[in-house]
């Protein structure tokens, strides 16, 4: 997305497409070009190419206990997968969405958690780093990595989604292969420094990964063998 | 297949340059060679050695404003007496602004430029006060004489007696050389002339790269102290290796508002992976150490590159540590690398 005179900034989907015609996007302010976005009125035009890179294997884990694990802002691209998922509920097992905030203002789509959790079709697990007197679903005090111990299906039939910041996404990976889950199973979306989009601007990469046209979405062990990153 | 006399070369370059934009080596008043627009074929300095910065920027404009490009003066351009070596690294960015997704700019640029190759009969070399800059063309298999099969117009062979062997590779080549009468058709022995100087060319080299296994050596190595202790020591991340070097293809974008607050450009110059917050999100800086830095360039080149591309990023021309500041060489590192390898100290 950009703004003409800030330029641009890789922003993710966080919604499925809405009657093919429109699509959300959650857009945290983090430097100047968000920040002029999100002083835009109705009506205001902005920039808009893509769509880049690649998307959830959701196909591809059909059959199988999903594991989505968000950090943070790492929820907006994780919420098309849950939609996903409830679209398709019978196509797979057990469904878990844990997620971590840093505090209990910053909970995204809070409505939505509720429907969701209410649903009985996915199981919401929710944490809070700071500690809070706001009673909210099931929320518990902690790093989202405490919530690890809920998942009470069998790890060799389930795959993991997850999505936050790369310091979170380290534990996140080191306590699932530690409980069981192979690498391979586990799928992190990575964010890099993004110009172009297209592969050409070379800021994105990680090792031989551009992670613009060939990511976001890795298998941890596709990404994890290079160098500079914290996984 | 043609040869034509040194002198009726040169005149035909000049009479290019009166209707077209010919860019030639051009000795400059410091006792360099620099790609420069000539008006007369006096200006070319055709036994030159490996330039500063590569033509790659006639291709790949340093600057370029990306949203009302200024493509007026660098229309229609002749690039005259480029090394094999130049010639592969334009090869090699195609394969980024040409490949997957296509650039539109480049594309442009490349199209519109007629490139006319030079094969050296010797290993370059040459003496500056710190270093001696060498080139190991031969080595990354994109040297002295091309190899390439198509990309450029015309391969150009001094074969002796201050004769020159002519080969068009293209329409735009054969065009070209039909604008002159002095191109005669080659000799059987012109054209072994040829083959006995590519031989003798390929074993004058001193500087040398063992490439086999080298990609999945360096895979494995990340952690090789070489890196640190290089970056420690030496490296002042000036950015210059990636500025010299004819393959490095980043770039980084940048809106200026006009002054009158109503318009603004685009644009795209050449970033460096040596530069501080070139990895820098708001989650962190993923290269901050200038060791992670180092080895990006140095992997790059030698690693990950062939995993991307199917080809090394290094095509041997030896710029990267001639100037650099502390003369910091990657072959160098990779050799210390292989050392260790070889002695049993890596498995
Ligand atoms: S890495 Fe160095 S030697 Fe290799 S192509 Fe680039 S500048 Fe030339
Ligand atoms: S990452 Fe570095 S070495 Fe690789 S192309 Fe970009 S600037 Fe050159
Ligand atoms: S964002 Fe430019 S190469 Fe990926």
């Amino acid at each position: 997305m950009g703004l003409t005179g800030f330029g641009e900034s890789a922003i993710s989907f966080s919604s499925l497409s809405v009657d093919n015609k429109s699509f959300v996007h959650t857009i945290r302010v983090a430097g100047n070009v968000t920040r002029e976005i999100s002083r835009l009125n109705v009506g205001d035009k902005l920039e808009v190419r893509g769509p880049y890179g690649n998307e959830w294997p959701l196909k591809k884990v059909k059959g199988k206990n999903v594991i989505v694990i968000a950090g943070g802002i790492g929820m907006a691209p994780l919420r098309p997968v849950v939609h996903y998922l409830l679209q398709n509920r019978k196509k797979y097992k057990k469904l878990f969405l844990i997620y971590g905030s840093k505090e209990e203002e910053s909970i995204l789509y809070k409505d939505e958690l509720e429907k969701w959790s209410k649903s009985g079709d996915i199981e919401v697990l929710l944490s809070v780093d700071k500690e809070t007197n706001v009673c909210f679903l099931n929320l518990c005090h902690g790093l989202v990595t405490t919530l690890l111990d809920k998942i009470d299906v069998p790890l060799s039939d389930s795959v993991t989604f997850t999505c936050g910041s790369e310091a979170m996404m380290h534990f996140v990976c080191k306590g699932m292969i530690e409980r069981g889950q192979k690498p391979r199973d586990i799928y992190i979306s990575m964010e890099r420094r993004m110009k172009c989009g297209v592969g050409h601007c070379g800021h994105c990469q990680i090792g031989a990964k551009f992670v613009c046209k060939d990511g976001a979405v890795f298998s941890y062990t596709d990404i994890k063998k290079y160098a500079d990153n914290f996984l | 297949m043609f040869v034509i006399s040194k002198n009726d070369l040169l005149n035909w370059v000049h009479d290019l340059a009166s209707s077209k934009n010919v860019l030639a080596p051009v000795l400059n008043n410091r006792g360099e060679t620099i790609f420069e627009k000539i008006h007369d074929h006096k200006q070319i300095h055709l036994n030159y050695q490996t330039t500063m910065v590569s033509p790659r920027k006639f291709i790949y404009p340093t600057r370029q404003d990306i949203k009302q490009p200024s493509l007026n003066e660098i229309q229609g351009k002749i690039i005259f007496g480029i090394h094999a070596c130049d010639m592969h690294a334009l090869s090699v960015l195609d394969k980024t602004f040409l490949g997957e997704f296509k650039d539109s700019y480049y594309a442009e640029l490349r199209e519109k430029t007629a490139i006319i190759v030079l094969n050296c009969n010797k290993a370059c070399e040459k003496k500056y006060p710190n270093f001696i800059l060498k080139g190991f063309c031969a080595s990354m298999d994109s040297g002295p004489f091309l190899k390439l099969k198509k990309g450029y117009d015309i391969e150009i062979t001094d074969i002796g007696k201050q004769q020159y062997l002519i080969e068009t590779a293209s329409k735009k080549g054969r065009e070209l050389i039909a604008k002159s009468k002095k191109f005669k058709k080659a000799l059987k022995k012109d054209i072994s002339q040829k083959i006995k100087l590519k031989k003798s060319a390929l074993v004058s080299f001193t500087k040398k790269l063992e490439t086999k296994g080298l990609p999945e050596l360096l895979a494995k190595t990340l952690d090789h102290p070489v890196y640190k202790q290089t970056a420690d020591s030496r490296c002042l991340s000036c950015t210059n290796c990636t500025m010299v070097c004819p393959t490095c293809f980043c770039y980084n974008i940048e809106d200026n508002i006009a002054y009158d607050l109503k318009t603004a450009g685009r644009n795209r110059y050449w970033d460096s992976c040596q530069e501080l917050n070139f990895g820098k999100v708001h989650d962190g800086n993923f290269r901050e150490p200038r060791l992670a830095r180092l080895r990006q360039f140095v992997t790059h080149k030698l690693s990950t590159w062939l995993e991307q591309y199917g080809c090394f990023g290094c095509v041997g021309c030896g710029r990267c540590m001639t100037w650099c500041p502390t003369n910091i060489d990657l072959t160098e590192m990779a050799k210390e690398i292989q050392k260790d390898f070889k002695e049993g100290k890596i498995k």
